[in-house]
């Protein structure tokens, strides 16, 4: 059996004593449990692993903190710390709430009554104000889960209206995320208000979910608080379900009730009647005093009025001169003045009119005195001393001046009348006053004269004295001056006993020179002269002629006397002198042969000019020069033709004809006469241009033409002919034969060719080149080509100039002798010459 | 009420905004999408047992993937990928963004758009591309916001893929 048993569970026994000692090994078991701890932890329902471990987890918390209370606080201080500090600003925000709000009521009517409220409730003031003055209703609360932004619930106010919650709830959550994100926030913080105008949005947040509140109005620090109580509540009751929120709202039901509360606060504005009666009590209160005051204080105004007008009277007295103000006073409605007055000053009572004081009410009483202030002193004196007419009285700086003329017995009064006076009065100066005795009066007269003389331009007094009552003057006077004699009219000065002696002198002072020039230039009408700081200026407009005068009188006057102008004379005659410049212009055209005047004109200051000109003739436009006439203002019109003055028709033969040296042609009487000798042919030509010209009515006389005598040119040119240079066969340079025959040439041509240009004719000689019928015809043309420029260069050797000479080959078509004969060959291998005349 | 919340990716320019316009209900501008960088939008899709409200996250189109916030994408049940099925490189865009998604909040239900149907003449994404990608259970529609075809097929596909 026991074998069998071993047999059969022998494996199960020893894995049930392993196991058994895997149990009673403690250290073994924690190993296999620690093994398995973790996924028994995950798998076991959690709110039952929860309330399981919470007695020993908060056991250890309590622990640990015993123990080391610092581990924790390190742990929790993220925590805390976002707590701590948004408590703390909530705290500041609501005593400055309080303390704005104070402020604001301290002195107010509400104040008061709040005042006594406080007193009354034993609620701090600032307590009861904030109570009062903070309005405000929360009109929606919106539950917001915190993961996607989802609407939870949402509660709203009577009245109040929103757009759709689920859109608002998803936004606001939208609206956190871009705020965190866009300013980088790390922290576990979140928007917590957004105003916008009287609307708030407070946010409270949650572990799952958001309470956002919208608060209309003013509200409360405090009320925050509220709104996280309720934020709090609500994640106590539902706290799995808000964990676990998908979307489906329905498991969340009891939540609208908790967020309904949120809704229902709020602060009304406290409407109290208005106070009818307190306020009708001080309006007829404040009627009966303002009434009362206008009264009094209208009399008063009279009153015042009255006194006023009596200072101003009493002023204007006192600045009266003469009238001395001792003493005044209003008393019971009357006014009372003393004082002093001189009988010479304003009457006080007349002053009265026009001050509206009734006179009945003054009480006067005024004393004379003699007042000493210049004004009355002046008056006094004037009718004590009756000065005459010529003396004249005034008050200068508080003194008294006299002044004029007066006889010496008034002036004697007058002096003692000012020693009196100086005793305390003010001073009485007449030493202004002259003596008028009947010498210094002459003499003084005579004086104005003299300088009355002095003054007039043109005479100047050299000597004058008075002497036993005789007045005697020397001087200088210009003709054209002012007559002493008659100056001496209206002087008072008796002309029996003036003895004046003038002589006569020329004055250059401006005036005089401007009368002379006047009397001798004879300036014509338009012309002004003036005097311009002591020069003589001529204006205005004159004919060349009278500037030329004019210009020498100013060199004439240069030495020693005063400039003479005549810049500003305008020269009126330019116009004229422009159409005579143009006239003589004109005639000098007109006096050209070959050019004839058909028509000209002058017209707004241009000159046009039409008519004929021979090629040959003086160009116009030269002509100008020298004329004075613009070039720039003449317009001609010139049309060519051929003149048939005979000295054109002898330019134009010449240049036709071109006449040899030894004739010449000259103008006789109005023909044309050709003399000299030259070759006939030309005296044919001449003879031909004769006829052409005997149509035109001009003579051309050509019968003392004789034929140039070439006689010995003949025989020269015989010679020069005949003479042939000949070749060898196929050669082109002559053989030292033909030497002689060739220096022989070249000498006959060179006087030839002198002779002929003595004559005005020009000799040119052409050699030509000739070859045998031998070989191919272009190499003959060739040869005979090559022949002739050899005995031109030959030539050219010996001195004769090579534009006489002109070559050509000629081949073999001019032959001097029929080829078959039997010199035909040697001798037509030649280079030939001929002579032609020009 | 059941919602779920919905994102759109797609590169820039691809049509989500113009493609949701017309079918859903809105009360933000689009300026809120160069603004905020999200236009919220809302699809009610009637299934046969219940009601799903689609809230849609339209987020701004980016073809530079590093400044996709993916932050908007939290909570998110599902994805709308949307591309222009007139330029390739869209549907790269488009598949990196879902990567980018996956890496970061797990793989979720998506439908995928080729956008702009209509425009046939233009159209370059080979049918065989398309098949291969179905081959592989994606959910794939060809769509157009001008016609309006086949769009609310696929929102009604997403929601049945979203509710269960």
């Amino acid at each position: 059996m026991e074998t069998l048993r071993q047999l059969l569970v022998s494996r199960e026994i020893s894995e049930l004593s392993r196991v058994t000692h895997l149990l009673d090994e403690p250290e073994q078991l924690a190993a296999a449990v620690g093994g398995v701890l973790p996924s028994a932890a995950a798998r076991a329902p959690h709110a039952q692993l929860g309330e399981a471990l919470a007695p020993a987890v908060e056991r250890a918390v309590q622990r640990s903190i015993q123990k080391s209370p610092r581990t924790l606080t390190d742990i929790l201080y993220p925590v805390f710390l976002p707590a701590i500090r948004k408590s703390i600003g909530e705290r500041i925000d609501q005593t400055f709430q309080s303390l704005n709000e104070t402020l604001r009521h301290i002195f107010t009517w509400h104040g008061l009554k709040w005042r006594f409220e406080s007193w009354r409730t034993g609620a701090s003031f600032s307590e009861v104000v904030l109570k009062h003055s903070l309005v405000y209703r929360i009109e929606h609360a919106f539950l917001i889960n915190r993961n996607s932004g989802l609407l939870i619930a949402h509660v709203t106010a009577d009245n109040a209206t929103s757009e759709d919650p689920q859109l608002i709830s998803s936004m606001l959550s939208a609206i956190q995320d871009f705020v965190k994100d866009s300013f980088n926030e790390k922290e576990q913080s979140s928007l917590d208000t957004i105003r916008f105008g009287d609307l708030r949005l407070w946010s409270e947040v949650g572990p799952f979910a958001t309470l956002v509140s919208v608060i209309r109005g003013n509200p409360p620090e405090e009320l925050h608080e509220i709104i996280r109580d309720v934020l709090l509540r609500i994640h106590e009751e539902s706290s799995e379900a808000l964990e676990q929120f998908e979307g489906d709202s329905s498991q969340l039901a009891g939540v609208e009730a908790q967020l309904q509360t949120c809704v229902e606060l709020k602060q009304e504005e406290s409407n109290q009647g208005f106070p009818w009666l307190v306020v009708t009590a001080a309006l007829l209160l404040s009627i009966l005093a303002g009434g009362w005051f206008f009264l009094s204080w209208q009399s008063a105004q009279r009153w015042q009025a009255y006194v006023s007008r009596w200072q101003a009277y009493v002023s204007r007295l006192e600045a009266h001169p003469g009238i001395i103000v001792a003493e005044q006073q209003v008393r019971d409605g009357q006014f009372y003045i003393a004082g002093l007055r001189d009988p010479l000053a304003a009457d006080p009572q007349s002053l009265l009119s026009g001050t509206q004081v009734d006179p009945a009410q003054v009480h006067s009483q005024w004393q004379f005195y003699q007042s000493l202030e210049p004004e009355f002193v002046l008056k006094r004196l004037t009718a004590s001393l009756a000065p005459p007419d010529s003396v004249r009285l005034s008050i200068d700086n508080d003194r008294i001046v006299a002044e004029g003329e007066a006889p010496d017995t008034w002036i004697d009064r007058a002096r003692a009348a000012a020693q009196q006076l100086s005793v305390g009065g003010p001073v009485f100066d007449i030493s202004r006053v002259r003596d008028v005795s009947p010498e210094v009066l002459e003499a003084e007269r005579w004086q104005a004269y003299v300088s009355r003389l002095g003054t007039q331009p043109g005479i100047i007094v050299a000597e004058q004295k008075i002497h036993d009552g005789q007045f005697y003057i020397a001087g200088l006077r210009d003709p054209l001056g002012a007559d002493p004699q008659s100056l001496l009219s209206g002087t008072q000065v008796d002309p029996a006993r003036v003895h004046s002696q003038w002589q006569f002198y020329q004055s250059l002072e401006p005036e005089f020179v401007l009368k002379r020039l006047t009397a001798s230039l004879y300036p014509p009408d338009t012309v002004r002269l003036s005097i311009v700081n002591d020069r003589i200026v001529a204006e205005g407009e004159a004919p060349d002629t009278w500037i030329d005068r004019a210009r020498a009188a100013a060199r004439q006057l240069s030495a020693g006397g005063p400039e003479f102008d005549i810049s500003k004379v305008r020269d009126v005659s330019p116009e004229a002198r422009a159409a005579e410049h143009w006239q003589y212009y004109v005639s000098r055209l007109e006096a050209q042969s070959g050019i004839i005047v058909a028509q000209q004109t002058a017209r707004g200051g241009h000159f046009y000019i039409s008519g004929l000109r021979d090629p040959l003739a003086a160009d116009p436009q030269a002509l100008l020069s020298g004329t004075e006439v613009d070039p720039a203002r003449v317009h001609s019109q010139w049309q060519f033709y051929q003149s048939l003055d005979p000295k054109f028709v002898v330019k134009r033969l010449t240049a036709s004809l071109t006449p040899p040296k030894s004739v010449q042609l000259s103008i006789i009487q109005g023909r044309i006469v050709v003399v000299g000798e030259a070759p006939a042919a030309w005296i044919n030509r001449a003879q031909a241009a004769a006829e052409q010209l005997s149509a035109d009515g001009v003579v051309l006389d050509v019968s003392q033409l004789r034929e140039l005598n070439l006689a010995e040119l003949n025989h020269l040119r015989e010679a020069i002919q005949t003479t042939d240079i000949f070749f060898s066969s196929g050669k082109v340079v002559p053989g030292p034969e033909q030497t002689p025959v060739l220096d022989r040439l070249a000498d006959q041509i060179k006087e030839f060719a002198q002779s002929a240009r003595k004559s005005g004719v020009t000799a040119r000689f052409m050699l030509t080149g000739h070859s045998d019928t031998t070989g191919r015809e272009t190499a003959n043309a060739s040869i005979s080509a090559a022949r002739a420029e050899t005995v031109r260069a030959l030539l050219n050797k010996r001195g004769v100039a090579p534009e006489l000479l002109l070559v050509r080959g000629a081949g073999t078509f001019e032959p001097a002798v029929p080829e078959n004969s039997q010199t035909g060959s040697s001798t037509n291998r030649r280079v030939s010459v001929t002579v032609n005349l020009d | 009420m059941l919602q779920k919340k919905i994102c759109m990716l797609g590169g820039f320019s691809v049509g989500k905004t113009s493609l949701v316009r017309r079918f859903v209900q809105s009360i933000f501008s689009e300026t809120y999408l160069t603004t905020v960088g999200v236009k919220i939008d809302k699809k009610s899709v009637a299934l046969p047992d219940k009601t799903v409200d689609l809230i849609l996250w339209d987020l701004a189109g980016e073809d530079d993937i590093g400044s996709f916030r993916v932050s908007h994408v939290r909570g998110a049940t599902g994805l709308v990928l949307v591309v222009d099925g007139t330029r390739a490189a869209t549907l790269a865009a488009a598949l990196t963004l879902r990567e980018r998604v996956e890496a970061e909040f797990g793989a979720m239900p998506f439908v995928l758009l080729f956008n702009k149907s209509d425009l046939a003449d233009r159209w370059v994404i080979p049918d065989s591309e398309i098949d291969e990608l179905r081959q592989l259970g994606w959910q794939i529609y060809l769509t157009s916001a001008l016609t309006g075809e086949h769009v609310d097929d696929a929102f009604r596909q997403l929601a049945s893929m979203v509710a269960k």
